[in-house]
């Protein structure tokens, strides 16, 4: 493979293909008229100052990060409470019609051996318990949701 | 070892642990891109605005991308803006030319940070990056979001340049 003129130029700045390089140069006055140039400014580069950061400045970025972090700590929390609530009610309809139909299925067998005003009570008890039972795992849901994002976010460092 | 990529994820959950370890793997790298980038004028206040701008990015990251080439885009574009607002002083060739005539021989005469001062902002991102960091043309094309051909043609611009204001 042979190297373009400028493709010389970047290789001897930057190191690497020397042998074809040298080929290169050999044949090529442009590119060895060019290679003092070159030698001048890969000196000065390579004696530039390799800056240091002071001491602290991390820190400081720390401190001046620590409330976008809290935001995004927040944000991230909602976002896994909303994505916990929208699957819990995407299956809601099918637990309430699965419910209603045990509901009136065992209302139909409690009238057929108890009078219906305590077949009603008894079905209309149990319903009211089923639906608080029901209310309080929703309610369940962003608490855990939210105790499941502070776990994932400390997890990389577990 | 979790990568960087999956720190910068526990950043976008409000990991501040995970920030502690981003920051010290590129403090260094950082820093200088950003001092040899800005002569090393306001070093200390882009280099944090850089690091804000990332964690407030951070939820939008891209996994697919690789996490020094995101960081370092973030740290460009604040060096641009900040180029835009501040003007830093200008580089009068004549000074270069002056400070060879002083010096013993051209290359004691001249330092890198008037060189590169010299130079076009694209043309010095580009030499700065593939030079001082190291980083292949694919990856600086990326950061620069210019093709890789026109990486080859700036860096090609740059060293013609730097040759001529070595060499007077």
């Amino acid at each position: 493979m042979k190297l373009s003129c400028d493709e010389v130029l970047a290789a001897r700045l930057l190191g690497g293909a020397d042998a074809m390089v040298a080929a290169h140069v050999a044949t090529c006055p442009r590119c060895a008229a060019a290679m003092d140039g070159l030698a001048a400014v890969r000196a000065a580069l390579a004696d530039a100052p390799v800056p240091t950061p002071p001491p602290g400045l991390s820190a400081r970025v720390h401190h001046a990060a620590a409330p976008l972090l809290a935001a995004n700590a927040r944000r991230a929390t909602h976002r896994l409470v909303g994505r916990a609530l929208a699957a819990a009610l995407l299956v809601l309809p099918v637990v309430v019609l699965v419910d209603l139909r045990v509901v009136q299925a065992v209302y139909a067998a409690l009238i057929t051996i108890l009078p219906a005003a305590l077949g009603a009570y008894v079905v209309a008890s149990w319903a009211v318990t089923l639906t608080a039972l029901l209310a309080l795992t929703y309610a369940a849901i962003p608490i855990v949701a939210e105790r499941q994002a502070t776990a994932l976010a400390r997890t990389i460092h577990v | 070892m979790p990568t960087d990529e999956s720190l910068i994820a526990a950043v976008a959950r409000g990991d501040d642990a995970a920030l502690a370890e981003l920051t010290w793997r590129w403090e260094r790298p950082l820093f200088q891109f950003i001092h040899r980038h800005t002569g090393g004028q306001d070093v200390d206040d882009l280099y944090q605005d850089t690091w804000l701008r990332a964690v407030r990015a951070a939820p939008r990251f891209d996994p697919g991308r690789r996490f020094s080439t995101w960081l370092f885009q973030i740290a460009l574009n604040l060096c641009r803006d900040w180029h835009r607002k501040v003007r830093p002083d200008p580089v009068d060739p004549a000074d270069i030319d002056r400070m060879a005539a002083d010096g013993a021989s051209t290359d004691a005469g001249i330092d890198a940070r008037r060189l590169l001062a010299a130079l076009p902002e694209p043309q010095r991102a580009v030499v700065v990056l593939r030079y001082f960091h190291d980083l292949g043309e694919d990856e600086v094309a990326e950061i620069l979001g210019c093709p890789r051909g026109t990486v080859k043609s700036r860096l090609h611009h740059a060293l013609r340049k730097l040759m001529e204001l070595a060499q007077r």
